[in-house]
C-alpha cells in the first residue's frame, strides 16, 4: 500500500513536469464578464493570460456565440482623452502574465443575443497564435470599483 | 556678563528659535489649507461661470444651467457604447455616493453621453439608473453638447467607423461644478472614489 502510493505520488510528479516543459501552455485566470445596463449594446469581459513557457505566444482571437462580433480593445487615456483601441492581437511575452482588466485592456463584447445578467455564465474560446485553443467559463459579475473593499 | 552666562544665553535662545520652528512647521501641516494635494485634482481658482446650454436628462426634462445650481454636481462625459471606461467610472461614482452615506445632500451625480447620434432618453435612462436611482442622465445636440464641454475644457470626438460602429473618444476626467454653477475642480483619471469624495470635503471645508 505504502509503496503504491509512492508510485503514484513519483507518476503525479512526473507529469507535473512534463506539463511544466510543455510549452506555450497558456492559463487564463479569473475570467468575467462586466454585467452592463439593461439593453446596453456592448459588455466587456476581462482575464488575467499567464504564460509559463520560454516562447512568446499572442491571443489572436475570442470568439462566442452569445455574442455578433468580440474585439481585444485597450483603454488608452492621453492627454486626459479615453479612447478604444482595436488590437489585432494581444502580446504574452514568455514567463509573463497579461492582465485584462478595468480601464485597461478588456476584451468588447458587441451586440448580446441573449440577455445576460450577474449569476449565468458565458463560455469563451480563445484562439492563440501558437494554435492552441482553450475555453473557458466566464462568470458575469456586478462590477465593484474596489475602492470600498480595502 | 560673564563668558560662561553668554554661552548659556545664547543656547537658550538657540533653543526657543527651534521651539518657534518646530511649532509654526507643525501648524503648517494641521493646517487644511496647505494639506498635502489630492492626486489627480486640480483645483480652479478662481471657480470659472459656466454660459447657458440646453441638453435634456432621461426623462425628456430640460437639463440647463439652472439644473446645475443650488447643488455641487459630480460631471462625467461618456456614452453607453463604451463597455470599460465608462461604466468603471459610475461605479467610482457610485462609490462616491457610498462613502458620502445619503448624508451628503445637495450632491449629484451627471453622466452627459457625447453620442447624442444614438444615445438618447430612454437608451441614458437604462444605462443611468443601473449604476444608481439617482443618477442624472443628459445629452442633446452636438452645439449644446459643445458649449458644455468648451466651457469645461472636455472634449470629445467621434472615432472613425469600423464594422458598423464606431467609438467616441472622450475626456475622461470627473468635473465638479459648485452650487453657482461655476467648474471649481477636476479629476484626472484613473478615478478612486475616495479621492474624489475628499476632494469634494475640502472645498466645502473652505
Amino acid at each position: 500500500m505504502v509503496h503504491y502510493k509512492h508510485f503514484a505520488v513519483a507518476v503525479m510528479l512526473m507529469m507535473t513536469s512534463l506539463l511544466a516543459l510543455a510549452d506555450n501552455t497558456i492559463v487564463v485566470r479569473d475570467a468575467w464578464v462586466r454585467e452592463a445596463p439593461p439593453g446596453a449594446p456592448v459588455l466587456a469581459a476581462y482575464f488575467t493570460l499567464e504564460n509559463p513557457g520560454s516562447k512568446a505566444d499572442k491571443l489572436v482571437a475570442v470568439l462566442c456565440p452569445d455574442f455578433d462580433k468580440i474585439e481585444i480593445h485597450a483603454t488608452e487615456i492621453r492627454a486626459g482623452v479615453a479612447r478604444m483601441v482595436a488590437l489585432d492581437a494581444l502580446p504574452i511575452p514568455p514567463h509573463a502574465e497579461v492582465r485584462l482588466a478595468p480601464g485597461g485592456h478588456h476584451l468588447m463584447l458587441h451586440h448580446p443575443r441573449r440577455a445576460l445578467a450577474a449569476g449565468m455564465n458565458v463560455k469563451l474560446e480563445l484562439r492563440f497564435d501558437s494554435g492552441a485553443r482553450l475555453t473557458v467559463v466566464a462568470p458575469v459579475r456586478r462590477a465593484e470599483s474596489g475602492a470600498m473593499h480595502h | 556678563m560673564t563668558r560662561k552666562s553668554l554661552i548659556s544665553a545664547t543656547l537658550v535662545a538657540a533653543l526657543g528659535v527651534i521651539l518657534v520652528l518646530g511649532y509654526l512647521a507643525g501648524r503648517t501641516f494641521r493646517d487644511p489649507a496647505r494639506a498635502t494635494p489630492i492626486e489627480g485634482m486640480t483645483v480652479l481658482e478662481p471657480a470659472a461661470p459656466l454660459p447657458g446650454f440646453r441638453l435634456h436628462d432621461q426623462n425628456n426634462q430640460v437639463f440647463d444651467l439652472a439644473r446645475l445650481q443650488g447643488k455641487w454636481s459630480y460631471v462625467f462625459f461618456g456614452y453607453t457604447h463604451c463597455p470599460d471606461i465608462c461604466p468603471t467610472t459610475l461605479v467610482v461614482l457610485r462609490d462616491v455616493q457610498k462613502i458620502a452615506g445619503g448624508k451628503e445632500q445637495g450632491v449629484q451625480y451627471i453622466f452627459v453621453s457625447v453620442d447624442p447620434d444614438r444615445d438618447n432618453a430612454a437608451t441614458l435612462k437604462n444605462y443611468v439608473l443601473y449604476f444608481h436611482p439617482e443618477f442624472i442622465g443628459a445629452t442633446g445636440g452636438h452645439g449644446e453638447l459643445m458649449r458644455l464641454t468648451r466651457a469645461l475644457g472636455a472634449y470629445y470626438e467621434s472615432g472613425e467607423a469600423r464594422g458598423g460602429s464606431y467609438e467616441v473618444h472622450h475626456s475622461a476626467a470627473v468635473f465638479l461644478i459648485d452650487p453657482e454653477a461655476h467648474l471649481r475642480a477636476l479629476f484626472a483619471g484613473p478615478h478612486d472614489a475616495a479621492r474624489l469624495a475628499q476632494g469634494l470635503q475640502r472645498l466645502k471645508g473652505g
